[in-house]
């Protein structure tokens, strides 16, 4: 005990004298980037087409499906590893999304990536940036390898083009999903309601629903942070990818932001809040119609069949123009392979998504098809007739968008979010709350 | 006692600290060597580990981010709410279970429960015991004519009630801690004091508070430090995000949102930086304090 | 009669207080014998509807629980044994010894506790990529041999001990060794008793550590397996909560038998005052 705090302090200093001289160390860095350097041209492309895979080749496949899911993509992994001789797809479940994420840093920074791995646009953004990821266009382009043009054509154009970073294609698109709106049958019903298919339509609605038990609209948590599924629907943009400007500071903007704002203060809609996820408020009857994710579909089922809650889903009401928000993951290859690994990879990337095994994956998972021809198969069509819950999400594909990919986004979009949601709590005006989320932008962006 | 250690003392002394120094070193001391050092790197490759400059940018960046000090001044209502509450209710349970009770083993497991009971389970029944419409604590509270408080939704109360499902979490823990300190006192000191005439009041005061003084001071130190870095708390209760309009929002918080995912590993090292500062003062307090009032 | 009043008041104070602790427990029983409809329920309902035992069974087939349950065995007992030993050194070093350095290097190690472990995650990886030890039990157990919180308490433990003890024995000629490992050690049986259990469930709970060192599920923990049944779009809340109850159940009986050398320490050891 005696001085242990002089000692503290002592100790403190030994830190910083031992933190200043690791310095010398850090240095050496810069004299191996340029070896790391020439490793990422050699895997430039050289004539894919000219490429064979002779000799066994492994790669892994790092992904956050768990349950159902998982086993869906071992089956497609299975029959890969099955018809394709000399090339094995190792599947590894890295946790959730966030463990996932963390472990690709992780990787990265001990050089031990694998060859394939799921990511979000915004965490692709940042591979780019650092250059972790393959440009695809050769492998889509090659004659041997690659896919005709009806066949990359197939692939539903904003997919595409969520994978494409000026005009560099560096992923295909794996789970996908997007917002729709989710109602209460019997509620409507007794109302006499029609489901509403714009936004006056909702709020009329909106308004009948609502009584002592019941508030009509049901918004998830994250309605501040997917606020630009709003001002795309009024007409404005939230985003301009090209010139980098957030936009939503514009007359659309301030529409879309007030409307949704008096759903709000006006007591006909609510957030989630408390109770975490909407689907749980939706089916104890709480709600009647709410937004969400069409990933969440199994999840609103089982409990709603068992409270005895009659449910369905339609496309999300519009006003100047119909938008829906597309998301989810996709597959991305890494950069530091080998010719052959980065074939193998690519095959495996091609196989994941062609026709009958995106049908397969959307069925087992709930997921959307990611081909046009897979929503025109005729083993498409009889499932979605069979779960038409299933078939409403496809709908939405020709008018669907994606959030901003831009270096920063998780930073730009939460602070953004961070200002719209002081305007749902009150704290802001709809003026005050656009001129603090152009603020918050305007400094995430430039920095 | 206190004479000059000898050379053959120090390397006694470092054989026996050895196994443990060598581990610390490696997985603690030098990641967070190399941590502090990166705070101080102005442009750079993480990933590379290449340093084109260094500078106090980091350090600019978060004292000029109003968002850094809003999390600064949340971790501090956090450790003011949570510390001295959490050491003085601990301490009295376990005095309590320690004295001669029925049941004394049922009560000693169930209060050791929370501390194995799963997190997502603990977060959503305090969700539910704050629930505004549905939940127990309003419900209790409407008893005294209180109206309902929406704990979850309103940003001015997210803070409490993180704080007040803290100060239960981490009960189990320092009851624990503070079970085992109590079993070093001397049970006759007790005797001899009741011979004596010693009241209950007199025993405790003049016994079990300076004979438990090295487990309160490292009680009270562990807790501190604790409560400053919290963060998984945060997240389970408000649903993985920092509480209504980020009104919950701590410093760990801060920290990783910048680290995994900003990708703003300096911002980071920066923050973290500053925190250990801050902790390290009050340690120092804490050990001062200490000094003078622990008996050993 | 002042006697009887102030004990039942202890035993009223005590039952509310087990209600508060238990709560959150009893919830998590009561929802992994649920139906989905029902965990969804507000208020919650204590006693499920009909008692769907076959969660468990279910739960127990989504994820390869006894190849984890056996590396979780595997983890922590050694890391748990390895840790007792450590701690037991050094503490003894930090607070019986005498040597240069001493106080200033335990300042050092008191000053890692003040840096979150979200900063520490990534620079381990790379280090134990290094030492290639990424999906080895060498990645699950060693980083974890050594804890400055168990140092820490048992110094402090033994800061408690009286002095003249170790004088005597010094002067019957007994050797640092033998005197911790025949006197001190025996006094501190709560204390270690107490890091040992800490430490057991701290280790049998760890769940973003060995996920992010391991590649494969044959290398996996018991707490990983819970991710399972939990998806982006929701969570399995009847299956997440048996399996949790399922793997919480051996600490609790852990506790059980722990528990009596937690409390009845000094005065088995008959230390003479």
């Amino acid at each position: 005990m005696r001085k242990l705090w002089l000692m503290l302090v002592c100790a403190f200093a030994v830190l910083v004298l031992a933190a200043c001289s690791s310095g010398s160390n850090e240095e050496q860095g810069t004299n191996s980037n340029g070896t790391s350097k020439q490793g990422t041209e050699k895997a430039e492309v050289t004539g894919i087409d000219g490429i064979e895979i002779t000799e066994p080749v492994e790669i892994e496949f790092w992904h956050a499906m768990s349950g159902d899911h998982e086993k869906a993509l071992q089956k497609i992994t299975d029959d890969f590893n099955n018809s394709h001789e000399n090339i094995t797809v190792k599947l590894v479940n890295q946790g959730g999304y966030g463990d996932l994420s963390t472990k690709v840093m992780a990787a990265a920074k001990a050089n031990t990536l694998p060859a394939l791995t799921q990511a979000y646009e915004d965490w692709m953004t940042e591979y780019i940036e650092n250059d972790f990821i393959t440009n695809l266009n050769p492998y889509v382009e090659s004659e041997k390898y690659g896919f005709t043009d009806d066949e990359f054509n197939d692939i539903m154009e904003v997919f595409r083009e969520m994978n494409t970073w000026d005009g560099v294609l560096y992923g295909l698109p794996f789970n996908k999903s997007t917002q729709l709106m989710f109602y209460n049958v019997t509620y409507f019903e007794e109302a006499g309601l029609e489901v509403p298919t714009t936004w006056d339509e909702m709020k009329e609605a909106a308004e009948i629903l609502t009584n002592d038990d019941v508030i009509a609209i049901g918004f998830e948590n994250g309605l501040s942070i997917g606020f630009n599924q709003w001002v795309h629907q009024a007409g404005g943009q939230f985003f301009d990818e090209a010139t980098g400007e957030f936009k939503m500071n514009s007359e659309e903007g301030k529409y879309a932001l007030t409307y949704v704002n008096d759903l709000i203060q006006s007591g006909v809609a609510r957030t989630a809040g408390e109770d975490g996820y909407m689907s749980g408020p939706f089916a104890r009857g709480d709600v009647a119609m709410y937004f969400g994710s069409s990933a969440g579909l199994p999840y609103v089922a089982a409990p709603a069949a068992e409270n005895g809650i009659e449910w369905s889903t339609a496309v999300l009401p519009s006003d100047a123009q119909s938008a829906a928000p597309f998301a989810g993951t996709n597959v991305t290859m890494f950069n530091h392979l080998s010719d052959e690994e980065k074939l193998a990879a690519w095959q495996y990337m091609k196989f994941l998504i062609n026709t009958d095994n995106t049908i397969y994956w959307a069925q087992q998972s709930g997921y959307i098809p990611v081909r046009q021809s897979a929503l025109d198969s005729d083993e498409w069509k009889s499932y979605v007739e069979e779960n038409p819950t299933y078939g409403v999400a496809q709908q939405q594909l020709e008018y669907g968008f994606y959030d901003p990919r831009v270096k920063g986004a998780y930073a730009f979009k939460n602070a953004v979010a961070k200002e719209l949601d002081k305007v749902f709590l009150g704290e802001y005006t709809v003026e005050e709350g656009l001129e603090a989320a152009d603020k918050a932008a305007a400094k995430e962006l430039g920095k | 006692m206190n004479q000059k250690p000898t050379l053959k003392d120090t390397l006694i002394g470092y054989s026996y600290l050895l196994p443990a120094l060598i581990i610390l070193g490696v997985f603690s001391v030098y990641p967070i060597i190399k941590s502090f050092f990166m705070s101080f790197y102005a442009d750079y490759d993480f990933f590379k580990d290449i340093v084109h400059s260094y500078g106090f940018d980091n350090f600019i960046y978060i004292f000029q981010d109003t968002e850094f000090y809003k999390s600064l001044t949340n971790t501090f209502i956090f450790v003011i709410g949570v510390v001295p509450a959490s050491i003085s209710i601990s301490l009295v349970i376990a005095i309590l279970l320690n004295s001669k009770i029925k049941f004394g083993k049922l009560f000693r497991t169930i209060y050791f429960l929370p501390f194995v009971t799963s997190v997502v389970a603990i977060a959503i029944v305090w969700q539910w015991i704050y629930h505004s419409e549905y939940g127990i604590l309003n419900y209790f509270l409407g008893w005294f004519g209180i109206s309902p408080i929406e704990w979850l939704n309103d940003p001015k109360w997210s803070m409490p009630a993180l704080i007040i499902m803290c100060i239960w979490k981490s009960l189990g823990y320092n009851i624990i801690l503070f079970l085992a300190g109590l079993q070093n006192i001397n049970p006759q000191y007790y005797l001899a004091a009741q011979i004596d005439g010693a009241s209950k009041f007199k025993r405790f005061w003049h016994i079990t508070v300076p004979l438990l003084s090295p487990t309160t001071f490292f009680v009270s130190i562990v807790v501190l430090i604790n409560s400053f870095k919290v963060f998984d708390e945060v997240f389970a209760l408000f649903n993985g995000r920092p509480g209504p309009g980020y009104s919950a929002q701590t410093i760990v918080y801060y920290i990783f949102e910048k680290f995994y995912n900003e990708w703003e590993f300096g911002i980071a090292s920066a923050a973290a930086f500053v925190l250990f500062i801050i902790i390290f003062i009050f340690t120092l307090i804490q050990l001062y304090v200490g000094k003078r009032k622990v008996n050993y | 009669m002042r006697q009887a009043f102030s004990k039942g008041f202890i035993y009223i104070l005590l039952t509310i207080g087990s209600l508060l602790m238990l709560l959150p427990f009893i919830w998590m029983i009561s929802t992994s014998l649920k139906t989905p409809g029902e965990v969804m329920s507000m208020p919650p309902t204590w006693i499920p509807e009909s008692w769907k035992w076959d969660n468990y069974l279910k739960a127990w087939e989504m994820a390869p629980f006894l190849r984890y349950t056996l590396n979780s065995i595997i983890v922590v007992i050694v890391s748990t044994i390895g840790e007792i030993i450590t701690t037991i050194l050094a503490a003894y070093a930090f607070s019986r010894l005498q040597f240069w350095g001493r106080d200033i290097v335990f300042a050092i190690l008191l000053g890692t506790m003040m840096v979150p472990g979200e900063m520490l995650l990534i620079p381990n990886f790379v280090t134990l990529s290094n030492l290639g030890w990424i999906n080895q039990y060498e990645a699950l157990i060693i980083p974890w041999l050594a804890s400055i919180f168990s140092i820490f308490l048992l110094r402090q433990y033994f800061l408690g001990v009286p002095k003249e003890l170790h004088y005597a024995a010094k002067i019957d000629g007994c050797s640092n060794f033998r005197f911790l490992w025949s006197v001190m050690v025996p006094l501190a049986k709560p204390a270690i008793v107490t890091i040992a259990l800490l430490k057991a469930i701290g280790s049998w709970n760890a769940f973003l550590w060995p996920l992010i060192v391991t590649q494969s599920e044959e290398m996996r923990t018991l707490p990983v397996g819970l991710t399972a049944f939990t998806t982006e779009a929701g969570t399995n809340f009847e299956l997440l909560m048996a399996a949790s109850s399922m793997i919480i159940l051996p600490m609790i009986i852990l506790y059980i038998i722990l528990q009596k050398y937690i409390i009845e320490g000094v005065s088995k050891a008959g230390l003479k005052g």
